[in-house]
């Protein structure tokens, strides 16, 4: 039972990190239909920032996050400027040149940094542990979901209550007709993918002091973020924060009882099953079809 | 017994009932025009019969097989064709492919694996000189002009030989002519088909129409030839308001 | 016969000629660098079934890996069963396996084997089709599943060290014996037996191509919904040209095995099939043939360039798939195809009316 309660923990906190992934993901889908495959990436550019940041300047972490939501968010602005921005009438081809982007960066970071795997401490004020009961509950990691919770919570009022979130809506909508009001829907798609590609960053910064850095790191997460998106059905913020508890917690569960890596093979049949009987996810966007 | 037979026809959108218990009967070599403002479920009713849209009660039945519930391809093979509102040819394809494609008497794999692409034969040939596409076979369908992309889609309907065509709005943005035109080839094709075709255009409907069903609010407002719908009050204060 | 249908007789022709006389006379029949090329070709067949799925009818299957690893691992268990003889395979007695597999024995027969590495791919292809395609599942959903496939399939192998050998994959492969022939890899009688299956399955893919039932897969490709409403049981086509591309893949998988003589889950990694897309897309989604040049183009240039820039050639290829996707999407058969009835044009010919699906891009809508 102990153990039990300690993975729930455990996916509970991987589950945080893989919502971060997933919404930037979602968001990026949501608003220009692109599937981002260089999302993995990202986050592994977000791990090596945060490893730079430790290493050169002594950063810890936490205070590196809002830089490394910047530089992250930057690449992607870039990568979205001179690369994606092209492929927008092409939807099946962004998902090439993104793999095809995520190579290079990997590449890049291996021939730059080298393709040993690097670490990083976790922040010494989040180092000790909960303990109640049998349950062990590390301070880091509750601090990981509370920061999800603040970061979902932040992009749902972003959405919802701001300008740029309107105009992001109405682009979504119907971007024609928004372009005649005024709203300039290039700058909104650039905006939102760097916004994404930031999130990705700061999920590799928080994973840092739970795995370890290394430039094919992404790939693995990149996949499990899209089954989130994809099982938490498109344009739903609550679906997607569902799936990734549901799966972090399946994941979690299913290596107790079998190992981790079978247990990993049932989680993607059995999203794969899912996806056959509710392709449009378990909590689809209400809309007439 | 008409070849189509409707009964109670409703379908649910979320609250909305876009068909609210349709009733009615096209007979064998009919054209039928259903007329109603926006949003009175015409364009939904052509949907529901050719299985875009499953209905959420009520009975569909074609040439005696209740088809309400399936797939869209089995109601094709029954014999039930459609043409959208937006033209919808293959623009990648060319005139002569597209048409090849049309020409589903044998959809089966089987068959398609031992046929080769285009065949050029008569009754192909035949049908593109009615739509006056006959020296076009060869070019991509996307560089047809709006009104020849219509003519094409028309063209495969034919060809896809189809017991009833369900049109909707087979003269949205044709000339005057072009209109006379889908007009005379209507006329003709009801000899072997029967066409179930949602129109705005009252002089169209006049000529082609052999009855007429005005629909609102998902129901039968009224059915009859044009002089009894034009005489019609309920259809007066449908169209005009009270 | 219309005229892209002689193009392509003619391009198979010529493509004929050089892999089985043109390669052979350049290499002066040596056996080492026949052998290499044979990689080459075997990599080609993979590409081609690709663009049966991808090009025709705009499946893009991330997990085309996944089916070649299965092929790859069929031969080499016959082999490997072969190499044993009478006691387990070594790898098994590491891994405290007892006796030999029930999954093992039949790849002791040789028939079984190579029906195995063409039908088992393709069932499984077939399968995961069936579920997709049923349930409507279209554009980049099928991208992210066959990839998620490929990802647990992988892991699968992996893990089980007892029946794959995990992550060492299936080495000290005794040599094929194909009817009492037995098969020398640094022959020049292998590669004829890898540039004949190629130039079948070539064949085979254009007559494919060509038939209807190409063409109501490109149909599909452009508008599914429309297809289904002219009697085609969409989900049935788009499930055939999957298990017709997975079993090619098998295929390429086996004769990949033979020439490297050892199956590995490095076969079966994301990374492989993303090289297997980018063959594709090089030489042009659209044409099988193309799409097989492509493969052999960047496996010559991967030959070449891989000794001199050992880091950077990943980045090379990285760079060059994304330059292709964004200022060649359809590879370098359309530019060839472009440059053609450019010429054409300009001799003021009109024929070029009669090779009209050349003209448009392939993307316009795939995806809805």
């Amino acid at each position: 039972m102990d153990v039990v309660l300690n993975q729930i923990f455990a996916g509970l906190s991987f589950a945080s990190i893989l919502l971060i992934i997933a919404l930037g993901l979602a968001i990026i889908y949501g608003t220009m239909g692109v599937i981002n495959l260089a999302h993995g990436e990202f986050v592994m550019l977000g791990a090596y920032a945060t490893w730079a940041l430790q290493t050169h300047l002594g950063l810890g972490v936490v205070t590196a996050l809002p830089l490394v939501f910047l530089a992250v968010a930057v690449v992607g602005w870039v990568i979205e400027k001179v690369i994606v921005q092209r492929l927008y009438t092409r939807p099946l081809d962004t998902i090439l040149a993104t793999w095809g982007i995520g190579i290079i960066l990997q590449q890049a970071v291996r021939m730059g940094i080298g393709a040993e795997s690097k670490f990083v401490k976790g922040p010494e004020w989040l180092s000790g542990n909960i303990e109640i009961g049998a349950l062990v509950m590390s301070n880091y990691r509750i601090f990981v979901i509370f920061l999800s919770i603040m970061i979902v919570t932040g992009t749902w009022l972003l959405m919802t209550r701001t300008e740029f979130g309107m105009k992001l809506r109405a682009v979504i909508q119907n971007r024609g007709i928004s372009e005649c009001y005024g709203v300039e829907a290039k700058k909104v798609y650039s905006l939102t993918f760097a916004y994404g590609a930031g999130l990705a960053g700061i999920a590799g910064a928080l994973i840092t002091p739970l795995f370890s850095t290394i430039p094919t790191m992404g790939t693995g997460l990149v996949v499990d973020a899209f089954l989130v998106v994809i099982v938490g059905g498109l344009g739903s913020l609550v679906g997607t924060a569902a799936a990734a508890m549901l799966i972090g917690e399946v994941t979690a569960l299913f290596s107790i009882v079998i190992n981790d890596t079978l247990g990993r093979i049932a989680v993607l049949a059995g999203i794969i099953l899912l996806i056959r009987f509710r392709p449009r996810g378990l909590f689809p966007a209400d809309t007439r079809r | 017994m008409a070849q189509l037979e409707v009964r109670d026809l409703q379908v649910v959108f979320g609250g909305l009932r876009a068909v609210d218990g349709m009733n009615f009967d096209v007979e064998q070599g009919e054209i039928l025009c259903l007329l109603g403002p926006n949003g009175a479920g015409k364009s939904t009713t052509l949907d529901l019969i050719c299985g875009k849209t499953q209905p959420t009660g009520g009975s569909i039945r074609f040439r005696d097989t209740e088809i309400s519930q399936l797939l869209e391809f089995r109601r094709a093979r029954l014999g039930i064709g459609r043409k959208f509102q937006v033209p919808s040819v293959y623009k990648e394809l060319t005139v002569a492919e597209n048409l090849s494609v049309a020409r589903s008497s044998r959809p089966g794999i089987w068959h398609a694996l031992t046929t080769p692409a285009v065949r050029r034969n008569q009754k192909s040939r035949e049908i593109l000189d009615l739509v006056g596409l006959a020296d076009k076979g060869g070019v991509p369908a996307g560089n047809l002009s709006h009104g020849e992309t219509q003519w094409l889609e028309i063209a495969m309907l034919i060809a896809q030989g189809s017991h009833l065509i369900l049109m909707d709005e087979p003269t949205a943005g044709m000339t005057i002519q072009e209109t006379d035109r889908t007009a005379r080839i209507f006329r003709s094709l009801s000899a072997d088909h029967t066409l179930i075709v949602v129109e705005h255009d009252m002089s169209f409907v006049r000529t082609v129409a052999d009855r007429i069903i005005v629909m609102d609010q998902g129901a039968k407002l009224a059915e009859g030839t044009i002089a009894e719908i034009e005489a019609n009050e309920a259809v007066k204060t449908a169209y005009l308001g009270h | 016969m219309n005229s892209k249908l002689s193009y392509d007789i003619i391009g198979l022709g010529l493509f004929g000629a050089v892999i089985l006389f043109g390669v052979p006379a350049f290499f002066s029949y040596d056996g080492f660098e026949l052998n290499t090329f044979a990689r080459y070709l075997s990599l080609a067949i993979v590409s081609m079934a690709l663009a049966l799925s991808w090009g025709t009818a705009g499946l893009l299957n991330l997990g085309q890996a996944a089916t070649f690893g299965m092929g790859s691992y069929a031969m080499a268990m016959h082999l490997k069963l072969k190499a044993s003889g009478d006691n387990l395979p070594d790898f098994m007695g590491w891994n405290n396996v007892e006796a030999l597999p029930a999954l093992w024995v039949p790849f002791n027969s040789l028939t079984f084997t190579l029906l195995a590495g063409l039908l088992i791919p393709a069932a499984v292809g077939g399968l995961i089709a069936t579920f997709m395609f049923r349930a409507r599942i279209a554009g980049v959903f099928v991208a992210v599943i066959t990839l998620a496939f490929l990802v647990a399939f992988q892991l699968l192998v992996i893990e089980q060290q007892g029946f794959t050998g995990g992550q060492n994959g299936l080495t000290g492969l005794a040599q094929l014996e194909l009817f009492g022939w037995t098969v020398d890899i640094y022959a020049t009688s292998f590669y004829y037996l890898v540039g004949g299956c190629l130039m079948a399955a070539l064949i085979f893919g254009l007559y494919l191509t060509h038939s209807k039932f190409g063409l109501v897969l490109r149909a599909i490709r452009e508008d599914a919904e429309r297809t289904r409403y002219f009697g085609y049981n969409v989900a049935n086509y788009q499930t055939l040209i999957f298990c017709i591309s997975a079993g090619l893949a098998g295929l390429a998988g086996m004769l990949y095995a033979l020439v490297l003589e050892f199956a590995s889950p490095t076969y079966m990694s994301v990374s492989f099939s993303l090289a297997i897309v980018i063959w594709c897309a090089v030489g042009g989604r659209e044409s099988v043939l193309a799409a097989a040049m492509g493969a052999i183009l960047v496996n010559l240039a991967e030959g070449r360039l891989s000794d001199v820039f050992v880091e950077g050639w990943h980045m090379m290829l990285g760079v060059l798939f994304v330059a292709v996707v964004m200022f060649m999407p359809r590879g370098i058969y359309g530019v060839i195809v472009d440059a053609g009835r450019a010429l054409r044009r300009r001799g003021g010919s009109e024929e070029f009316a009669e090779t009209p699906s050349f003209d448009t891009p392939l993307n316009t809508k795939q995806e809805s």
